[in-house]
C-alpha cells in the first residue's frame, strides 16, 4: 500500500479510469499513511475518513456503471483549511473559527469535486495564512518531513499542504499564496507548486488575507499534476469579479517537453545577493539544464524589486487588518501571539502610504513587463535558504543577519504583489534539504511556465526524491 | 526613523478603533518601529506621475 501513496495525481487518475486500482484502495492507502505519520507531522486539522471512503465507493460505482467520469475521478486531494467546505469544519488554522462549519463549498472545491476529486481532509496552515513559517499555536506546528528529527519548518502559510504532499499523505493539495504561501512550502518541502496569474482562479469561499494579492493554486509532486489540477479549478467565476473571462489554454496538452528557443532571463542582483551559496548553485545548475534542453538563458535584472518589501507590507498590513478588524477588536486575545502582532501593525499604516504602495505596484509591474519584451520566462530561487529550524527567528545570509519572515518572502512576494504566474519546483539540495526555483511567466501564460517546468522535470529527478519521514 | 512613543501609538490605534493598553502598546512597539521604518521608505520614491493600481468594476 505504501507505493500507492507515491503515485502522481495524473497516474492515479489514469489507473483508476483503467480499473487498475480502485478509488477505495487509493483512499484507504492514504488514510493509513495519515494514521501512521500525521501524529508526527501535524499536517491535517481534519481528516474526512468516512466521507472520503463513501465518495470512493460512489466513484467506484460510477466506473462499474460506465458513467462518464472527470479528469480527477477518484483521486484524493487535500485542502488547506482556508477553503470553505460544505458540512466540514473550516478553521483557517485559528481558534476564532474553531467551530465554523460552512454551508457551501468554495468555488474551487466545487470544481475539484466536479472533476471527480475526493476531499481527503483539511490541511493545517499558518493562522489565517498570515505567516511564511507554518507555525500554528492552535493545531500544532507542522513539521518538515525532510528533517528526520522533525525539527524544521515546512514553510507557510500552506504548511500542511507542503508537508502532506511531500510525505505522501495526499498526492495533491490546494494552497493559497499572498506573498509566497504556495511557493515557500513547495520549496522547503521539495514539491511543486503553482501560483497562477491573479484573476485566473476564483477566491470565492476562501478566507482572505489581502484581497488584492491573494491567489489560489495547486501543490503536488509534479508539474504535470499541477497542470491537471489547474485545468480543473481555473476559469471565470461570477462570484469573484477579479476572475478573467479569458479561456485557459490546454495546460496539460501544452506539456510537450519542448523548450528549444525559449528565452529565459536568469535573475541576478537582488535575487541572488542574499541567497546562501548552495541555493544559488542549485538554481544556476537548473539554468544550465534548461540551456542543454535548448533554451537561451541570459542574465536579467529587476531593480524595482528593492522597493517591493515596503510596498508589499503596506498593502498586506492594511488589507489584512481591515478584514479582521471586527474579530480583532472583540476577540484579539484568541489570535496566536505572532499573528496578533502582525495584524496590529496594520493600525499604523496610513492611507497615503497604502496609495503610494499601489503606485509602486504599477511601477514594478511595468518593469517586469519590460523584461518580458526580452524574455519568455524568468528564473530565480524561491527562498534564499533551505528549511530552517522550528525555533529559528533570524538567519545568517550573505550581507548580514535577517529576520526569518523577511528572508523567506524576499524572493516570492514580488510575484504575488505584481500578480504574475509562477511555478516553484525542486532543483537540488543544500545541506541535505530541498532547494526550489521559480519560473515566472507573462500574465495568463501559465501554459509556457508549466511547459518549461515540466521539461525540466523530465530531465531531472529532484522531484522524485523521498523524504526521510515517511519515505 | 525616530523612536515611536506609546502615546503616538495609542492615538493612531484609537483612530482605527482599537483601545489597547499601555502594556499591549509597549509590547507592539519594536514591531511597529520596524514597520514604520520599512513603510517610510515609500516616501523617498519619486512616484508623482504614477497612477496607483486600483481594482474597481462598476456594475
Amino acid at each position: 500500500m505504501v507505493e500507492l501513496a507515491w503515485i502522481s495525481v495524473a497516474e492515479l487518475a489514469r489507473m483508476i479510469r483503467g480499473k487498475d486500482v480502485s478509488p477505495r484502495e487509493v483512499v484507504q492507502a492514504h488514510l493509513e499513511r495519515i494514521a501512521a505519520l500525521d501524529g508526527t507531522l501535524h499536517a491535517f486539522i481534519t481528516v474526512c475518513a468516512d466521507a472520503a471512503l463513501a465518495a470512493a465507493r460512489a466513484a467506484e460505482a460510477d466506473l462499474v456503471a460506465g458513467r462518464a467520469v472527470g479528469p480527477l475521478h477518484g483521486v484524493p486531494i487535500g485542502l488547506k483549511d482556508l477553503f470553505e467546505t460544505k458540512g466540514i469544519l473550516t478553521t483557517a488554522g485559528s481558534r476564532i473559527l474553531a467551530d465554523h462549519v460552512p454551508m457551501r463549498d468554495a468555488t474551487v472545491v466545487e470544481r475539484l469535486r466536479a472533476a471527480g476529486a475526493i476531499v481527503l481532509g483539511k490541511l493545517n496552515m499558518h493562522e489565517f495564512a498570515y505567516g511564511a513559517e507554518g507555525w500554528n499555536e492552535a493545531f500544532g506546528d507542522v513539521r518538515n518531513p525532510w528533517d528526520a528529527t522533525v525539527a524544521r519548518i515546512p514553510g507557510g502559510s500552506s504548511s500542511g499542504s507542503g508537508a502532506a504532499v511531500a510525505a505522501g499523505l495526499c498526492p495533491g493539495a490546494l494552497g493559497s499564496d499572498t506573498g509566497g504561501s504556495i511557493r515557500i512550502p513547495s520549496s522547503l518541502c521539495g514539491i511543486t507548486g503553482l501560483k497562477p496569474t491573479y484573476g485566473r482562479v476564483s477566491r470565492s469561499g476562501v478566507f482572505p488575507l489581502a484581497w488584492s494579492m491573494d491567489h489560489v493554486g495547486p501543490m503536488a509532486r509534479t508539474v504535470a499534476d499541477c497542470a491537471l489540477m489547474l485545468q480543473a479549478i481555473a476559469g471565470h467565476d461570477p462570484a469573484d469579479e477579479t476572475t478573467t473571462v479569458l479561456p485557459l489554454p490546454d495546460c496539460v496538452g501544452s506539456l510537450t517537453g519542448e523548450v528549444r528557443g525559449l528565452r529565459v532571463g536568469l535573475l541576478r542582483g537582488f535575487f541572488v545577493d542574499s541567497c546562501l551559496p548552495g541555493v544559488v548553485a542549485a538554481v544556476d545548475g537548473a539554468a544550465k539544464t534548461l540551456e542543454t534542453l535548448g533554451a537561451r538563458v541570459e542574465p536579467a535584472f529587476l531593480p524595482a524589486a528593492e522597493h517591493v518589501a515596503s510596498a508589499f507590507f503596506a498593502i498586506l498590513a492594511s488589507e489584512s487588518l481591515a478584514y479582521h478588524a471586527s474579530w480583532f477588536r472583540a476577540r484579539g486575545h484568541e489570535y496566536s501571539a505572532d499573528v496578533r502582532t502582525r495584524l496590529a501593525r496594520g493600525a499604523f499604516v496610513t492611507g497615503m502610504q497604502y496609495v503610494r504602495a499601489q503606485q509602486v505596484r504599477r511601477r514594478v509591474r511595468d518593469e517586469i513587463n519590460a523584461l518580458f519584451a526580452r524574455h519568455d520566462l524568468l528564473l530565480a530561487p524561491t527562498t534564499p535558504i533551505p528549511a530552517p529550524a522550528l525555533a529559528q527567528r533570524e538567519v545568517e545570509l550573505p550581507g548580514g543577519t535577517r529576520n526569518l519572515t523577511v528572508a523567506l518572502i524576499s524572493l516570492t512576494s514580488v510575484w504575488s504583489f505584481a500578480g504574475f504566474p509562477v511555478c516553484s519546483l525542486p532543483c537540488g539540495f543544500a545541506d541535505g534539504l530541498p532547494v526550489g526555483m521559480q519560473l515566472v511567466g507573462r500574465p495568463f501564460d501559465e501554459a509556457t511556465v508549466l511547459r518549461a517546468a515540466d521539461a525540466y522535470q523530465r530531465s531531472t529527478d529532484w522531484h522524485r526524491r523521498r523524504p526521510p519521514v515517511g519515505g | 526613523m525616530p523612536p515611536v512613543s506609546v502615546e503616538a501609538m495609542r492615538q493612531l490605534a484609537a483612530l482605527n478603533g482599537f483601545q489597547w493598553t499601555d502594556e499591549d502598546l509597549e509590547r507592539l512597539r519594536p514591531a511597529v518601529e520596524r514597520v514604520m521604518g520599512l513603510v517610510a521608505r515609500l516616501e523617498d520614491l519619486s512616484l508623482d506621475a504614477v497612477e496607483p493600481v486600483v481594482q474597481y468594476r462598476v456594475g
